[in-house]
């Protein structure tokens, strides 16, 4: 039988990661990383490309398992829970994809509908209402009979969105959420993830390279960069905090602790230039 | 005694690992069996895209199997005489084996490519992970539905290709040939026997085709990798791997059924 899933609501802190380690292919993705992130708060997690972000994602609904470390979900170790356990804890938690990742056998309405159906017993009736609102809530009620191949890149998005949120999840992490996405439709995702998190108390963990609307939305940044946390803090301020892997991110720099150039062997002798290297 | 080079005993190596890997999906989707009970509407969706769609391919290639097997039988039993047995040996090598074979050839090439490339292009644009971000098993979900339809499907679908074949030999051997009708129909009836030829010949023999496609097909979906590729090669590999598995099948089932 599946145990019921722990709640620990005086906890601060819902996620939880400490000591993680993973190697994928040889590359260290986390090195012994430790992240907290609290309770109700939009947090941002930054940092240049191939760094991990999504991997940390995938960390936290128990999509992969690291090589040392823990995460902690809502106080349960991700990693011992049991496939029914995890479901469970999935069940409470909204995830955005980098590529929407909408099912193209069912319509906008279905796709929405889909978790509903899957775990709930409700009426056509209250279904329809729960989607359409959802729907509404990102602008797309009128996409409803759509299919996922009739939507551009920013509305299947919208639709993803709508869909992480139709179980009113205690956590919902977003992947890119703002790539390809229109200013007004831009401004209306970035509200609504804040109305979420002000009116339903949901804890968010936007992963994102927009510096401006994080800083719009996010009560809390952290960069990561060589799999550790290298800066953290305010938004507002964070950019300006002095350190170098900050000014050379936020000042979009190629030469800095963050590496930019994947390793590679002397340029001058690859490119067969006598006397290279002498 | 010849010795396998490195290179040739990865690829013995990589072949069993494959095969055992298969094996275990195989147990992973009985097991998913229960969980899937609730997704019979996705089960009866699956059916018809495996079994009902590919009715045309099915029907065509039987009626024209049956009529040039009665023509070159015509020709060749009339050297000794005996064209009127043409009706009987045309139903027997249907039932016991041109029916079931050519059968699952066909489903593996129609649905079983369509299958692994489908489930490939899930895992490629992450509606697999979707589903398991949204506490639904992909396994009873996607793969035990589409396992269950070929396995349902074959046996039905091989039942149509050997009605298809008895009567493209009836067109050619009673309408164009003018064996006679009597004789066609009761050598045949006579000759054909519900045990070894129906059952164990048609359903029993389609059925194990049937589960050894999909099974590869499914299989091939989910383990290749999520790239356009991948995709291309997961489908290539689950008709060369069918054809290979339901000609070796046929052989060890004849050995022990007949």
């Amino acid at each position: 039988m599946t145990e019921p899933v722990r709640i620990n609501p005086d906890d601060d802190i819902l996620v939880r990661i400490r000591g993680l380690t993973t190697v994928l292919g040889g590359k260290t993705i986390f090195d012994a990383l430790d992240m907290d992130i609290p309770r109700g708060s939009v947090t941002s997690i930054m940092g240049p490309s191939g760094t991990g972000k999504t991997t940390l994602l995938k960390h936290i609904t128990g999509q992969m398992r690291g090589d040392a470390g823990t995460v902690q979900v809502n106080g349960q170790n991700v990693a011992g829970l049991s496939r029914e356990q995890l479901y469970k804890l999935r069940e409470g938690i909204g995830y955005l994809f980098q590529n929407s990742a909408l099912l193209t056998d069912f319509d906008v309405f279905e796709n929405v509908a889909f978790p509903l159906r899957q775990h709930t017993s409700l009426p056509e009736p209250l279904i329809r209402n729960l989607v359409l609102m959802k729907l509404q809530a990102v602008g797309l009620r009128g996409a409803a009979p759509l299919m996922p191949n009739e939507l551009s890149g920013g509305m299947a998005r919208r639709v993803a969105l709508a869909r992480a949120i139709v179980f009113d999840p205690q956590l919902i992490l977003y992947d890119e959420p703002f790539v390809g996405l229109d200013p007004v439709a831009l401004n209306q995702v970035m509200k609504l993830i804040r109305t979420l998190n002000q009116t339903l108390g949901i804890t968010s963990v936007v992963v994102s390279h927009e510096l401006a609307a994080v800083q719009q939305i996010a009560d809390h940044v952290m960069l990561l960069s060589n799999g550790k946390v290298v800066a953290q803090g305010d938004p507002k301020t964070i950019a300006d905090d002095g350190s170098p892997w900050t000014r050379q991110f936020f000042g979009g720099e190629a030469d800095g602790p963050i590496p930019f150039r994947y390793p590679a062997g002397d340029y001058a002798a690859e490119l067969g230039f006598a006397g290279a290297g002498k | 005694m010849s010795q396998l080079t490195p290179q040739r005993n990865n690829v013995v190596i990589e072949s069993l690992t494959q095969i055992g890997n298969c094996g275990l999906f195989l147990l992973t989707l009985l097991a998913a069996i229960p969980r899937s009970a609730r997704y019979v509407r996705e089960t009866i969706r699956q059916l018809w895209f495996v079994g009902a769609m590919s009715l045309t391919i099915i029907m065509v290639c039987g009626l024209f199997v049956g009529m040039v097997l009665m023509l070159q039988l015509y020709h060749v039993l009339s050297i000794f005489g005996g064209t009127s047995a043409s009706g009987m040996v045309v139903a027997l090598s249907v039932y016991r084996e041109l029916g079931p074979v050519v059968t699952a050839l066909l489903f593996a090439g129609r649905a079983g490519t369509a299958v692994t490339a489908e489930i490939g292009l899930m895992r490629a644009t992450d509606q697999i992970s979707a589903m398991e971000m949204m506490a639904v098993d992909p396994i009873a979900y996607v793969g035990t539905p589409r396992f269950l339809a070929g396995l349902i499907a074959m046996p039905l679908l091989c039942c149509v290709f050997c009605a298809m074949a008895i009567f493209g030999g009836h067109l050619v051997g009673v309408t164009w040939l003018g064996i006679d009708n009597g004789t066609f129909w009761s050598n045949m009836t006579a000759q054909v026997d519900v045990r070894t030829d129906i059952i164990n010949g048609v359903l029993l023999k389609s059925l194990a085709f049937g589960a050894v496609v999909a099974l590869i097909a499914v299989f091939q979906g989910f383990t290749t990798p999520p790239t356009s590729e991948g995709v291309a090669y997961a489908t290539t590999r689950t008709v060369v791997a069918s054809s290979i598995a339901i000609l070796a099948l046929d052989f060890v089932l004849t050995a022990f059924l007949m």
